[in-house]
């Protein structure tokens, strides 16, 4: 091989690993991102059954309801609108009535929302970033001055 | 002043390991830079001929390495041929010199002043807990006894010295907790008994519980004399709705009275609206109470029904946050108001009352700092 | 006073570091040996004030000062004396003066060891180290400062967050940083080349140790940082792909490659761009994952509080080292010699396709961690980028990475032939190839790809051995002359050879523990009984306790395998007194390499518990291939070739007297 080509095959296969991250990751990008929706989104543009999203809101007072085989459902509100959801498995310490979660997963054909995974963060001051903004444009934020007020 | 000399033996030091390197008498070239890369390539050479004998690489592989780590090796001497007449003395070194004397010590002492506290003592928990006990706040002597307590919990007396103060700063519960555990290791005595209900009674918002009704029955039989134990019972049998009970208990109580004690004003209002929703009222017992939040009464207060005390203690402070919003007051009188919305279980309006006094006191930076610490001891947020 | 004294030693030390930054870098550049000489002793002198300072916050925790607000906020005199110590990084400011006593401490090692170094290098490279570290201590005395005080301070702190009072907390974030901050010398070292014009074969050896230590203690780092997840957390998993965690991962990938293309450097002086840039970027991570972590951007654990302008100042300051070292990069890189040739199949070859797929990983992984923010800032939208997006782009990147990596060792350098080298490699490819079928054989036809995958991990463990055996020629002179030829094997060679073996572990862990997981949830209550994989799971119960600053409910549950008893677990549920915070302790059980994995949900309040199991095979696997590939590197550091130039010891005489036996 010629200095030329040896370099050639390099670029080249320089080339061709790098478009073939690059393809995976804007294919990934495409495919695979996860939006995060409060329930009034849900409400205003009913999601398409099996597609997953993040759904983010407070828990709703009143209404865990737990069964057998660690199964629990409970509703998701941002004040404006509410959600139902059920879940399998072991909540986070975390989670409480009238306290932010996130949860993702998709709506079943009955539009219910099955999760799949439910986040309540490490801080019992936490309310998911996410959360606060969706209730804040709902006007329904209070956060640090509530107890002022 | 001895911070101060140490602090300038540290900056003393660090200005040394700058200066003492500056003024080492410069070696000459034994080791100059070029020696260093000339040693590596070197010592590839070597391990090329130590991997060669061990049979680790292929001869021809080994003769290629060698050349090229050869022409390095050139390299490195050409270059190192290069570099002589380094080492000038130029400006550079009264520079370094200048930079540690001056400017290191300037730089350190002024960045300290502008965010440390040089007058500021340290304070470990444990020597702040065994300083003398004239010099404590309320809350380390407290806290003293807790710990105290925590490591001897069979000490009884700790627990009988306690339990009153845990009741006077507004902590209930552990007041008779404090009395329970007291009795349990030193046996019970009427008092104790008495004030542990009393304590439930206060942690229950005035409704006798039945553990407190207990206790107050324990402690009337064993003295039957005692008016604070019969005094509480007669309050339970009203709350239970056992009203002729109720009744006969309060008309028993204050025929033993002489009339003039401070409990006796709250016996006949209890027996008065007792008896008026079940009958003809006695006029004997219609005499008012005295409802002023007078001195006098503050006093009165520990014989006063609880139920009483609350209500006294909540117009007093009323008044006192009335006056307050109107007419302004003294910093401590606002941290007095504070404190007392705490100690009745009102956050809320303590933190209004923080608020109200941040802004009152907003341009006197000593008054407001003090506040905030009191606000801070008591756990409020302010904002 | 002590506490003011370790503030003001923390001044000393970035008056000190601003000294370091000028002092030799001037006397680099004009050749005055005497400011060079400032550079050792400033940079060990730095070090002992901020360890100074680190050791009068220990202090203040240890005896509860609650004068001091990172005290009072983070610390509880109930708090047991473990975490009362490490407590003192388990908050951001305390965390921050740890990140800079590991900074200037590697400033000190280069003063102290760097005696081989020639002497324009070693001040360079300490006067970069000192722009950093001024940098920080700034940031951490105007925004962050760990010695605010308190006028009358109250009698209790606010207690540590419980999830951080484990001993995970002593170990996790010193390795983490040793690792994440090691990586400003190489940064130190590459910058100081730049400046210097010294880009040759010399430089990536001197590099080379340096680039090994912080590896190593970074692979530890994230290794323990993923185990301390798995069991603390309760949720069974030992890797979220959470930003900060992909925060570490990032320099490890890019720091990996650097280890590689050092290696190149230093054999061929070819790959010099590769290997200058990966030493800047690298760092650069560190430093992204430092602001991701520290500013607040991204919610999580490890945001122990956050502010903006914490975030603020780490941006300029990461602006200011990545941009200013491109920038003098752009500047230099035309003097960059051309390095030697080489044919693209070669070791130069297989190690430039190295790091082409670890830089590829590690881009996928920088989009997928940061495009969230991105979308944020610019359009508003919320997304989350989780699992499947990395298994995606990281899974495939890693496949081909994995089957060339026996290839690299055994190729020649230069021009190499891939026929001969697969010929050293026969015995693995069979031993895959085996050992796929015979998991297809255990498990069934119904995954397909984790056999394949056992397939993959298998083919690197027993490629990394036979390229060992074939070169000490074991089928050609017996096993006895080989095993003297191994022991005097360079170490690097031993090095290379564990590493790449653990790689090999650490895949089939995950492989296994991902595939063949099994997993139950399930409400049970006393003297239920659930079934998973072979084991009966009985509940005796669930008791209360209390320990030092918390209460908790424990569950008895009876381990028993065909009847035959295993072993007891007790997983529960904490509530932190001071702070009212529940905290999962699930409980693990080991078998083998295997374990079995018990965490405790809520209580239904008749006694009955919501219970989740998981059968993990293997699973330890993934640490301990990481904990192989740590001990690679350190092998790979002892090597005695690295130390070229370093005063030698006098050579034993052979000859001397045997000592009078007594």
């Amino acid at each position: 091989m010629t200095r030329k080509q040896r370099r050639l095959t390099l670029i080249g296969t320089a080339g061709v690993v790098l478009a073939t991250a690059f393809g995976l990751i804007l294919f990934a990008l495409y495919d695979e991102l996860v939006f995060f929706q409060s329930p009034t989104d849900i409400a205003l543009t009913p999601l398409p059954p099996g597609q997953r999203i993040r759904l983010g809101g407070l828990v709703e007072d009143g209404s865990v309801v737990r069964s057998d085989n660690a199964e629990v459902s409970f509703r998701v509100t941002d004040m404006e609108n509410t959600v139902a959801v059920t879940y399998k498995g072991i909540l986070p310490d975390l989670f409480r009535e009238g306290q932010g979660v996130v949860t993702e997963g998709f709506v079943n054909p009955a539009g219910v929302f099955v999760a799949d995974s439910v986040l309540a963060k490490h801080d019992e001051n936490y309310i998911p970033k996410e959360v606060a903004e969706a209730l804040k444009k709902q006007g329904h934020w209070q956060g640090e001055n509530a107890a002022a007020n | 002043m001895v911070f101060w000399i140490l602090i300038a033996v540290m900056t003393a030091v660090a200005a040394l390991s700058v200066l003492v390197p500056l003024s080492r008498a410069r070696r000459s070239a034994d080791t100059p830079s070029g020696n260093a890369d000339e040693a590596v390539y070197r010592d590839q050479l070597s391990a090329i001929e130590a991997e060669l004998k061990r049979g680790l690489i292929e001869p021809e592989a080994a003769g290629a390495a060698r050349t090229e780590i050869a022409r390095r090796l050139l390299n490195a001497h050409d270059a190192h041929g290069q570099e002589t007449g380094r080492g000038s003395r130029g400006p550079g070194l009264k520079f370094a010199q200048g930079v540690a004397l001056v400017g290191l010590p300037a730089v350190a002492v002024g960045i300290y002043l502008l965010f440390g506290a040089p007058d500021l003592p340290d304070a470990p928990l444990s020597a702040r807990l065994e300083a003398p006990a004239e010099e404590q706040s309320v809350d380390v002597l407290i806290a003293r006894v807790e710990r105290h307590l925590s490591e001897n919990p069979e000490d009884g007396q700790g627990w009988v010295v306690i339990a009153p103060v845990y009741l006077s700063i507004g902590r209930p519960q552990e007041s008779a907790r404090a009395y329970a555990q007291a009795i349990r290791l030193l046996g019970p005595r009427q008092d104790w008994l008495t004030d542990m209900g009393e304590a439930m009674v206060i942690a229950n918002q005035g409704l006798v519980p039945a553990e407190a009704r207990q206790a107050f029955e324990q402690a009337a039989a064993m003295d039957a004399t005692a008016v604070k134990p019969r005094f509480f019972l007669a309050l339970a049998l009203g709350q239970e709705g056992k009203k002729a009970e109720a009744i006969e208990a309060w008309r028993n109580l204050l025929a033993g009275a002489e009339g003039t004690e401070a409990w006796v004003g709250a016996a006949r209002n209890e027996l008065a609206e007792l008896s008026g929703s079940d009958g003809p009222s006695d006029p004997g017992s219609q005499t008012p109470a005295p409802r002023g939040p007078s001195q006098e009464d503050v006093a009165a207060s520990q014989d006063m029904s609880p139920v009483d005390r609350q209500a006294m203690i909540r117009g007093m402070v009323a008044g006192l946050a009335e006056r307050l919003a109107n007419e302004g007051g003294s910093a401590s009188e606002w941290k007095q108001l504070i404190q007392a919305y705490v100690v009745l279980g009102d956050r809320q309006s303590a933190e209004k009352a923080l608020e109200e006094a941040q802004a009152a006191y907003a341009d006197k930076p000593e008054d407001l700092s003090s506040i905030k610490d009191v606000a801070r001891q008591l756990g409020l947020t302010g904002s | 006073m002590i506490v003011e004294f370790g503030h003001y030693a923390l001044v000393l030390a970035f008056a000190l570091s601003l000294v370091q930054s000028v002092v030799p870098l001037w006397g680099a550049l004009a050749g005055d040996d005497r400011l060079m000489a400032v550079a050792p002793p400033v940079s060990v002198t730095t070090f002992v004030m901020v360890l100074l300072s680190f050791a009068v916050l220990t202090n203040a925790y240890l005896t509860a000062d609650f004068s001091v607000l990172n005290v009072l906020e983070n610390s509880h005199s109930a708090k047991p004396l473990i975490y009362k110590f490490t407590g003192v990084w388990g908050n951001h400011e305390g965390s921050m003066l740890l990140w800079v006593l590991i900074l200037v401490f590697f400033g000190a090692l280069v003063g102290f060891f760097g005696g081989n170094l020639p002497k324009d290098l070693r001040a360079a490279t300490l006067a970069v180290q000192g722009w950093i570290s001024a940098g920080f201590i700034l940031f951490l005395l105007a925004t962050s400062n760990p010695f605010t005080r308190v006028v009358n301070p109250p009698l209790e702190g606010a207690d540590l967050n419980p999830i951080l009072q484990d001993i995970g907390l002593a170990i996790h974030p010193p390795l983490l940083y040793v690792g994440y901050v090691g990586f400003s010398i190489t940064f130190s070292f590459a910058v100081a080349a730049l400046i210097l014009g010294r880009t040759d074969a010399a430089w990536a050896r001197w590099v080379r140790p340096w680039t090994l230590l912080a590896w190593s203690f970074l692979t530890l780092g994230i290794a323990m940082g993923s185990y301390w997840a798995y069991y603390e957390l309760g949720w069974g998993g030992w890797w979220f792909w959470d930003p900060v965690e992909n925060a570490s991962l990032m320099p490890w990938l890019a720091g990996t490659a650097l280890l590689h293309s050092a290696i190149v450097m230093e054999r061929r002086e070819a790959l010099k761009i590769w290997t200058i840039l990966l030493a800047i970027f690298t760092f650069s991570l560190s430093l992204l994952g430092t602001f991701l972590v520290r500013s607040g951007v991204l919610t999580s654990v490890h945001a122990f509080a956050t502010d903006p302008t914490r975030g603020v100042f780490i941006l300029a300051l990461l602006c200011f080292f990545i941009g200013g070292s491109l920038a003098l990069y752009a500047w230099r890189a035309p003097a960059l010699k051309q390095g030697g040739l080489f044919a693209p199949i070669s070791r130069e070859g297989a190690l430039v396709l190295n790091n082409l797929f670890l830089t590829s990983a590690c881009a996928a992984v920088f989009v997928g961690t940061l495009y969230p923010l991105f979308l944020d800032a610019v359009t508003g939208e919320k997304i989350s980028v989780g699992a499947p997006f990395f298994n995606l782009t990281f899974g495939p990147l890693m496949v081909p990475l994995l089957i060339a990596v026996p290839f690299g060792p055994v190729l020649s350098w230069k021009r190499g032939d891939l026929l001969a080298a697969s010929q050293r490699l026969y015995a693995a490819f069979g031993l895959a190839i085996l050992m796929t079928i015979f998991t297809f054989w255990l498990w069934g036809m119904e995954k397909v790809l984790a056999p394949l995958g056992v397939g993959l991990a298998v083919w690197v463990m027993a490629g990394a051995v036979s390229e060992i055996l074939t070169r000490v020629k074991i089928l050609e002179i017996g096993p006895s002359r080989a095993f003297s030829r191994l022991v005097g094997l360079p170490g690097s060679a031993w090095g290379t050879t564990m590493a790449h073996f653990g790689v090999g572990l650490t895949v089939l862990g995950i492989v296994t523990a991902s595939a063949f997981q099994e997993e139950r949830i399930a409400t049970m209550r006393p003297g239920d009984v659930v079934e998973l994989s072979g084991y009966q799971l009985t509940f005796d119960g669930a008791a209360p306790r209390r320990g030092p600053n918390f209460t908790e409910e424990v569950g008895h549950f009876t381990i028993r395998q065909g009847g035959i008893f295993v072993a007891e677990l007790d997983p529960s549920k904490r509530v932190y007194t001071a702070r009212q915070m529940p905290t999962t302790e699930a409980a693990i059980h080991t078998t083998g390499f295997s374990q079995l994995y018990l965490s405790l949900g809520e209580s239904r309040g008749d006694g009955a518990v919501d219970v989740r199991v998981y059968f993990k095979p293997l699973i330890t696997l993934i640490w301990i291939g990481c904990v192989i590939m740590a001990l690679g590197g350190a092998i790979s550091i002892a090597d005695r070739r690295l130390r070229v130039g370093a005063p030698k010891p006098a050579r034993k005489r052979k000859s001397a007297a045997p000592a009078p036996a007594e």
